[in-house]
């Protein structure tokens, strides 16, 4: 998070952070592993009266953010999520909203955004594909147009909230390229399995397409340009994601900080032994620097820099491993108790562990980096 | 007081008026610190009594932030005002502090510090050299190490010991010490493990006779001047003091020319494979873009008073783990053509030569390890390792080390 916060996005921080300490705490996380959802509808709308929902939207579509900045703002809730190890769709309606409110038609706007934005209905984003495909180019689901109508076909997977949401905004390809249309969850042809993940209270499936017919002006832009729309809900993607881990990862640090300095063996507080200290130290070197990259990222983003996708796409591939690491060592030096169900060190670390794959994981970015760099691969 | 705004407006007119362009280097540093000085823009934050133009590190920081943005900037002084020309405005007599104040920031003298032996870098508060008295005057015997550009330097704050009878800490004294043309000094570069003379000396010191009123603060309190010294040092590496130009010393610091990502990529493509190649050199780009934004971002919090000067020690304690890394990344991109060439010549520069090398980040300006002690006690308020020697006069320290060594 920036040093530089100003009083409104300090206040934000504040609220944003005692909402969720109050409403969710990981007592109540922990409950609501069991439920289908993860998440309470109220508390969603609640979430959205605090202004979650509509960051990424423009003023003019009715969205607002604090600081004429939305990802760095958006990254600001991101975080306090990570921190509290939140429930929520914060993620897939960011994405969602951002994608209408920015590339959707004045329709698409007035008959989707108010109640996203209200907290009344959830959206997700169907992007991936079986096999850990997240590049837009290596899509195989197929959209054709039939007269006035778009007919998609295809399977989406890892789709988050897919099972709470009302709608799907669906990346496909055809003739034209690559387009996005708006498909209700309830549309024929649309079958959706939900599944689990390894974080507690984040729920998502696989959606089956098959022949799905829909009206042309469900396509969000136009047929075949969906590829900046793309790029950008890419980047903002990986932004939230990484200002989640650093919050998450960050969150658990200062706990075990706290306990290296109460715990004692062989007469002194572990914290005072240089085996314990150093790798602290070293952790907090590199979460410190998680968080330069992901700062950095977001205001690129939110200014359009020309190296905006590159700042985002080096976040992705070096904030998660940061954040694996430094929730593996906590586990470490919390010892015995660090594996237990009763700790809470596995809500933070499968928080973690989930975004790291999530949009594609390390690996993944670092290929693209190298590539970028002129070094095809042999 | 003149407000910053204010102040940034007069000194950009000068400086567009007086000061060459980036890159021009026909004028010599200590001519053109002369210039800053005669323009009354040397030691901004300074007393004017002491050459300085009496106004705030805000001011100071502007000068060089806006007003000098695209022009040359004396860089080489920083040390000298940043951290002697600081710790002795701190802790100084009247007499040494109007004597020298001026001329450092003239450009006439430049100071270094002379505080790591030979016997112990991190433990700076065992220091073996001594100073005893000699009717009023003071004699030096002993040697200091890893001195920064000490062929170039008038003169260093050494820190030396004056009671051996009391606890590590309670028997050093910080006396001035004149490097050039001084009898029993004798200062000799040090030459790295690439064959290379590095910027860095050893100084030898023989009866060398030096006047009571060279001791900075009192005698015996020598090691609460090395404490200033080091604030001053830390300050100066984030651009949040006095100087300027430590800040940019630390960029690309010791870093390997054959680690720069293109050139990892220009030896890649001469590669038959890269296999298993392609994610290091990845990680060696994404270490030195996001060091890029954590030190503007730490230096950032530090000004703006959100992090603690300590904060310095996490970049540091980056790129004292990064240049050997990315070192052995280079090495192993660069394969044999980074260790082996046709021809007789003695090539440096390659891959092999720089890895020899790179580890003299790790362990100069502090070594990471005492970074990772800085961080855990400093920043994180974790607890102090116990030391055996602190409460134990001096010499019984030094009696149990050779009688362990005896033992041995």
């Amino acid at each position: 998070m920036r040093f530089e916060l100003s009083e409104e996005q300090e206040l934000f921080r504040e609220t944003t952070r005692r909402f969720l300490q109050s409403e969710t705490p990981l007592s109540e996380i922990r409950e609501k592993w069991q439920s289908a959802e993860g998440f309470d509808r109220r508390w969603w709308a609640r979430a959205a009266e605090i202004g979650w929902t509509s960051l990424m939207v423009p003023e003019d579509s009715g969205g607002g953010c604090l600081s004429g900045l939305p990802a760095c703002d958006a990254a600001i809730i991101a975080e306090e999520i990570g921190r509290a190890v939140g429930p929520g769709p914060f993620l897939p309606v960011s994405l969602t909203a951002f994608a209408i409110g920015v590339y959707g038609s004045p329709a698409q706007k007035a008959a989707l955004l108010p109640r996203l934005l209200s907290g009344d209905s959830v959206a997700t984003w169907a992007f991936a594909e079986a096999g850990d495909v997240w590049d837009a180019e290596a899509l195989t689901t197929a959209i054709e147009t039939d007269g006035d109508s778009v007919v998609v076909n295809g399977r989406k997977c890892y789709v988050e909230a897919v099972g709470s949401a009302d709608w799907l905004l669906v990346t496909a390809k055809g003739d034209a390229g690559l387009t996005q249309v708006v498909v209700p969850g309830n549309a024929s042809g649309v079958e959706i399995t939900p599944g689990r993940s390894i974080d507690m209270v984040r729920r998502f499936g696989t959606v089956d397409l098959v022949d799905v017919r829909l009206p042309t002006d469900a396509v969000v832009g136009d047929i075949g340009g969906a590829a900046e729309a793309i790029d950008r809900m890419l980047q903002l993607a990986m932004i939230l994601q990484c200002a989640q881990i650093n919050g998450a990862a960050g969150e658990l640090f200062e706990q075990t900080i706290e306990y290296a300095k109460t715990r004692y063996a062989f007469g002194r507080p572990i914290g005072a032994y240089q085996a314990i200290k150093h790798r602290i130290a070293d952790l907090l070197q590199r979460l410190e620097f998680a968080r330069a990259i992901s700062d950095a990222a977001a205001l690129a983003f939110d200014e359009q820099q020309p190296d905006a996708h590159e700042l985002a796409t080096i976040a992705k591939a070096y904030v998660p491993d940061v954040g694996l690491d430094i929730v593996d060592d906590c586990v470490q030096i919390n010892g015995g108790i660090g594996v237990t169900w009763e700790h809470n060190a596995h809500v933070f670390s499968r928080r973690v562990a989930l975004d790291r794959a999530l949009y594609g994981a390390p690996e993944k970015h670092k290929d693209c980096l190298v590539d970028g760099l002129g070094l095809v691969s042999s | 007081m003149e407000s910053v705004d204010d102040f940034t407006r007069r000194a950009r007119a000068w400086v567009i008026a007086n000061l060459p362009a980036a890159g021009d280097d026909s004028l010599p540093e200590r001519e053109l610190q002369a210039l800053l000085f005669d323009g009354g823009f040397a030691g901004i934050a300074m007393p004017g009594r002491y050459g300085g133009a009496g106004l705030t590190l805000r001011h100071q920081q502007a000068f060089f932030d806006v007003a000098a943005v695209g022009h040359r900037v004396p860089r080489s002084f920083c040390v000298s005002i940043a951290m002697l020309g600081a710790t002795l405005l701190d802790t100084a007599s009247e007499v040494l502090k109007s004597r020298h104040l001026p001329r450092i920031l003239r450009g006439d003298e430049q100071w270094i510090q002379l505080l790591s032996e030979p016997s112990g870098g991190s433990d700076m508060a065992a220091a073996l050299t001594r100073l005893d008295r000699d009717g009023d005057d003071w004699v030096l015997n002993g040697t200091k190490m890893w001195s920064t550009s000490a062929t170039e330097a008038d003169w260093g704050m050494c820190l030396a010991r004056t009671d051996f009878t009391v606890p590590k800490h309670a028997g050093l004294s910080m006396v001035c010490v004149p490097l050039k043309n001084t009898k029993g000094v004798t200062i000799q570069p040090i030459r790295q493990a690439n064959g290379v003379e590095a910027d860095f000396c050893q100084e030898f010191f023989d009866d060398v006779h030096l006047p009571s009123d060279h001791i900075v603060g009192d005698v015996n309190e020598g090691w609460k001047v090395a404490k200033t010294l080091l604030t001053h040092e830390r300050l100066a590496a984030t651009g949040a003091a006095h100087g300027y130009g430590l800040a940019d010393r630390f960029d690309g610091l010791g870093s390997a020319p054959s680690a720069d990502p293109a050139m990892l990529v220009k030896a890649a493509q001469r590669r038959r494979s890269t296999a298993g190649l392609r994610h290091q050199i990845a990680d060696a780009y994404i270490e030195r873009k996001v060091a890029k934004f954590a030190g503007e971002r730490i230096d950032t919090g530090i000004r703006c008073g959100a992090l603690a000067p300590g904060w310095g020690s996490v970049d540091k304690l980056h790129l004292g783990m990064n240049v050997p890394r990315e070192s052995k990344v280079a090495l192993a991109v660069h394969g044999c053509d980074g260790v082996i060439w046709d021809g007789q010549a003695l090539v440096g520069g390659n891959a092999g030569e720089d890895w020899v090398v790179s580890r003299g980040v790790a362990l100069g300006g502090g070594t990471n390890e005492m970074q990772r002690n800085l961080i855990s006690e400093g920043l994180l308020g974790l607890p102090r390792e116990p030391s055996l020697d602190t409460r134990i006069p001096f010499s019984e320290v030094l009696r149990s080390r050779r009688g362990q060594a005896r033992d041995a």
